[in-house]
């Protein structure tokens, strides 16, 4: 064992290059795959993670107080699978000041009294103040990003009492807005009762349904109102994570091909090139399986090493990833939750060695079955030419003999080339997709980009208290319009409306101005113009089963509007409704904007222009148009992914290159010897790579456009978005010319090393070698 | 530049070169003159300095000190590039174990050495064809380094070495990878070629060799020339 140790040291030692380019494959391989490994697992499990921490609630029932008592659903409740119960809590829909829009709260908000934050069923994260323990107290439902300085704030509600905020907490499951004593809810004519069930079997929605339907069996008939279960919140929390997941996972598949079949291809390699140094060994008296171990600890070491390392490198990198996509108004809550998952470290970590060892088996055996003799000839003795009509074919071009001869090395060593062959092509792939994925993000991201430069929010916050205009809304409009810089004005009001047919809630916009598109792109139909036409998101008609030219009916305190849908936006919220001023006020006659948005002239300083309509009246808040972040992180995601494994890529390349010079020393010191000069010698290695880098081309650009037409409109579909055509439109000629070009990129630039190690051989010292 | 080089003008001169390899010191202030015409065979004990002597000449080692003049140029001072012009235009390099590429036919092979210095393919392949015709071996110019007998790896080896029609033919041992009969049929090829007018520098174990085809001596010995002797032709 010693000896093997030994022997394996040595090797080691000698091929410095070699080893280091295994160590930096699997390095660059395994980082890459840790990172795609890590994003897919992460995009459901941060969910189940806290999910059970706060032992949520698989289904949220609201029963008519009317029809059923407490003792009734406690009964009921007591039913074979239920695993725990909460409640029952009183719950009231309650109106609620406009002030109450800085804290993120609608015009109207769920009320629940609870008597703490604890219990069998969900566990309310209590993370600033304390709960509310009497009458005039509340807790508001917000994330731990919030501030927590708002506590000590009273509100009036319209209804009559006044609360004040004692305390934030943060609950998953979404079961109420605000959360008060048991004492005060009764003042707030609590119109449900609230139950909490935890299913034993919860892992489908029939079973969810058929629980439900279990602990409501006995109870009379139209007492359960509406529910709401986990399955449809999880699927809402992971849909950031879900736009993400198509693309790494082909990031992810591509980056795992590469990696195989590049340190199959470097160890594999390492260990054809080593046949003469394993004859040695034999005629040494070295077993046949100590040869083995010799090959195995060498290219183990490194690899191993290499392994450890990019596992390290790749949780590293994941980290501040991660953070971003799992922030935003749905997952925000996770972002401090989210890492790499044990078993993706776990697999990578046993699983690249494995693929190692098992590239380098096969060698291995094969040098282990042959005698010494024939071992130590592999390495020197003359071969009966390979590929020789392919040779001599382009011997017989007109083309530099260096070129020629270049062109013609790839083949006399065809198994070698498919894989590094294999390797430029899944490179190109990459690029491919990767450059029309981000093709389509910045145009995604540019979206409306230009529509207006300024937001003028209708609300301010000075001092701890709120400050509103003390201007009208249409004559806030005017003034804004009449700044110098402006150009045009339009207003944006909302309100909530329900929608018949439905229990969700809409978001009703109405739009008042010159630009009723604002920033939304339209996929498909028309603008609404007339009173009574609407636009919605591709998400909005999913989710409601319509379609354009379908109507809808909108119902606002008593007041309803028939509706028809002319076009369908490019809007992931399946919530909003579009429409005109006259169809916004027609709803709701008092409705006002809260917002104005500010296209400027040319030129126009909007940092100036947020300034002077602050001063136009103190109850205005500005905004600039910033560039959209989300699509930044893909696009920075992609080039940076596309970068790793193109660098995996020209390893390969780098790798094969190296061997074919270590091979072809003698004949490079030949035809030095005959005057090949040093630039010759660099053609000659590097359009040996390029060969492969055009056929690479060839296969891959293809290759990576089937990927993106496959991945990106399934990106798309997971935030629910339809994208338009000028969006997925992206293989123009010249860029598709580009792209040809980047599997030759590949291959020069892998090459090129070992290229010009190659043109400083000296003749002298690798003729007298031989 | 090309220089006209008459029978007897001196077309090598090495002035006190030194050549260490680390602490080896493989040549020790050799100097020695060559004449056009003239075959000198270059002889001494394993490790003596023959081979490096032989690399300096043909530009495949510079000295690490001292002049290399071969033809009015001071090889030592040449670029990379400028070396390897040298070697194309003015050395023929034959080698012990023949070093052909066995990926190339060889006419292939020998073609090679024309069409590095620009010679379109057709004319290449037509002088290699006129140097196998002459070499006796025009029937093997289709078979592979792997499948050529010893002695016909050395004409092939030879053939290439002659392609571009160098002013210098420098051969390294040419006889001893061959069995007898093979190596004198190389022996008589060399003595053809120096009997037309080819200056030849041979480093070589074989007295018979030397004796065989060259007019002089030179022998080395711990990187020093210790004798130089005017050989008589052999019958």
């Amino acid at each position: 064992m010693r000896a093997v140790w030994k022997a394996a040291r040595a090797a080691v030692r000698r091929r410095r290059l070699q080893t280091l380019v295994i160590w930096l494959v699997t390095l660059v391989s395994t980082g890459s795959m840790v990172v795609a490994l890590g994003l897919v697992d992460a995009a459901s499990a941060p969910f189940d993670h806290v999910f059970g921490r706060q032992r949520g609630p698989h289904v949220v029932a609201g029963i008519d107080p009317g029809k059923v008592t407490d003792a009734q659903l406690r009964d009921a409740s007591r039913k074979s699978g239920v695993e725990a119960v909460a409640g029952p809590f009183r719950q009231a829909t309650v109106d609620v000041p406009r002030s109450m829009a800085d804290l993120g709260l609608g015009g109207e908000v769920t009320v629940v009294g609870r008597s703490g934050p604890g219990g069998a069923v969900d566990r309310v994260d209590l993370w600033a103040g304390r709960w509310p323990t009497r009458p005039g107290e509340m807790v508001l439902n917000r994330q731990s990003d919030w501030t927590g300085d708002d506590i000590g704030k009273k509100f009036h509600l319209p209804s009559g009492p006044t609360l004040t905020i004692v305390g934030f907490a943060f609950d998953l499951s979404d079961t109420a807005d605000v959360w008060v004593a048991p004492d005060q809810i009764a003042a707030l004519h609590p119109n449900t009762t609230q139950m909490l069930y935890r299913f034993r079997d919860a892992s489908s929605q029939s079973a969810l349904s058929a629980g439900l339907a279990r602990v409501t069996e006995r109870l009379p008939k139209g007492s359960l109102r509406g529910s709401q279960n986990y399955l449809t919140l999880k699927h809402r929390i992971g849909s950031n994570a879900r736009a993400y997941a198509p693309y790494l996972m082909a990031f992810g598949i591509l980056g795992i091909l590469v990696a195989v079949l590049i340190v199959a291809n470097v160890v594999g390699g390492a260990v054809v090139s080593g046949f003469r140094h394993i004859g040695i060994l034999k005629a040494l008296g070295f077993t046949p399986g100590q040869v083995l171990g010799v090959y195995l600890v060498m290219v183990s070491v490194p690899a191993v090493l290499g392994c450890a390392l990019g596992t390290l490198t790749g949780n590293l990198l994941a980290k501040p990833f991660f953070q971003f996509v799992f922030t935003g108004p749905d997952s925000g809550m996770l972002h401090d939750r989210v890492g790499i998952a044990p078993w993706v470290n776990g697999l990578v970590l046993s699983g690249m060695p494995l693929v190692c060892v098992l590239a380098a088996l096969g060698p291995s055996v094969r040098a282990q079955r042959l005698s010494a003799a024939r071992a130590i000839s592999a390495g020197s003795a003359p071969r009966a030419g390979r590929a020789l009509g392919i040779q001599r074919t382009l011997a017989g071009l007109r083309l530099p003999r260096s070129v020629s001869l270049g062109a013609g090395l790839p083949f006399a060593r065809p198994a070698r080339s498919a894989l590094t062959l294999a390797a430029v092509v899944l490179g190109v792939t990459t690029v491919t997709f990767a450059t029309g994925l981000a093709t389509t993000m910045t145009l995604f991201g540019d979206r409306g980009k230009g529509a207006y430069d300024v937001t003028v929010y209708a609300s301010n916050y000075a001092h701890g208290k709120q400050v509103l205009p003390v201007h009208g809304d249409t004559e806030l409009q005017s003034l804004l319009g009449s700044l110098p810089g402006a150009e045009r004005v339009t207003a944006r009001g909302d309100e909530d409306a329900r929608l018949e047919g439905s229990a969700q809630r809409v978001i009703f916009e109405g739009r008042r101005g010159p630009d009723l598109p604002l920033d939304d792109v339209l996929v498909r139909g028309r603008w609404m113009h007339r009173p009574g036409e609407v636009v919605v998101g591709s998400a909005f008609l999913r989710r409601n089963g319509v379609d354009i030219g379908d109507h809808l009916r909108l119902r606002k305190s008593g007041r309803e509007e028939e509706v028809t849908v002319v076009g369908e936006l490019m809007q992931d919220n399946d919530r909003v409704v579009a429409g005109t001023w006259p169809t916004f006020t027609a709803l709701v006659p008092d409705g006002k904007a809260f917002a104005y948005h500010v296209k400027l002239r040319k030129g126009a300083d909007g940092t100036a222009y947020a300034r002077a309509a602050r001063a136009v009246d103190k109850g205005l808040s500005t905004q600039l148009t910033g560039p959209s972040s989300g699509a930044r992180t893909i696009i920075d995601s992609a080039t940076a992914l596309t970068l790793m494994l193109a660098l995996v890529a020209s390893l390969g390349v780098f790798n094969t290159a190296v061997l074919n010079t270590h091979d072809r020393r003698r004949d490079l010191g030949m035809l030095k010897s005959i005057g090949m000069t040093p630039r010759q010698v660099t053609v000659m290695t590097v359009t040996s790579m390029a060969v492969l880098g055009v056929i690479g081309s060839v296969l891959g650009v293809p290759l990576g456009i089937a990927a993106y037409e496959v991945v990106v409109p399934r990106m798309a579909a997971g935030i629910d978005i339809t994208l338009p055509s000028y969006m997925t439109d992206v293989w123009h000629a010249p860029r598709l010319a580009g792209l040809a070009l980047a599997g030759l990129v590949i291959a020069v630039v892998g090459a090129l090393v070992p290229a010009r190690r190659a043109a400083r051989l000296t003749v002298a010292e690798v003729l007298h070698n031989e | 530049m090309v220089t006209e080089v008459r029978t007897g003008d001196t077309v090598v001169r090495l002035d006190g070169v030194r050549k260490e390899y680390g602490e080896t010191v493989a040549l020790d202030g050799v100097s020695l003159d060559i004449r056009a015409g003239e075959a000198v065979a270059v002889m001494g004990p394993s490790g003596c300095g023959k081979s490096t002597l032989l690399n300096m000449i043909a530009g495949l080692d510079r000295p690490s000190a001292g002049t290399v003049v071969v033809h009015g140029e001071n090889v030592g001072e040449l670029s990379e590039k400028g070396l390897a012009l040298y070697r194309r235009r003015r050395i023929g390099m034959i080698f012990q174990f023949f070093n052909l590429i066995d990926d190339l036919s060889a006419l292939d092979n020998v073609a090679l050495a024309a069409q590095l210095t620009g010679t379109p393919a057709r004319q290449a392949r037509r002088r290699a064809l006129e140097l196998f015709e002459e070499l006796g071996i025009a029937d093997r110019r289709n078979a592979y380094p792997a499948v050529l007998s010893g002695g016909e790896r050395q004409r092939v080896a030879v053939a290439r070495a002659l392609m571009n029609r160098p002013a210098l033919l420098l051969a390294d041992e040419p006889t001893g990878a061959l069995d007898s009969r093979a190596g004198e049929q190389v022996m008589d090829l060399l003595l053809d070629l120096n009997q037309i007018g080819q200056t030849l520098i041979i480093v070589t174990h074989d007295q018979h060799l030397a004796r065989r085809c060259a007019s002089r001596l030179v022998e080395v010995a711990d990187g020093r020339v210790t004798g130089e002797h005017t050989l008589e032709p052999s019958a």
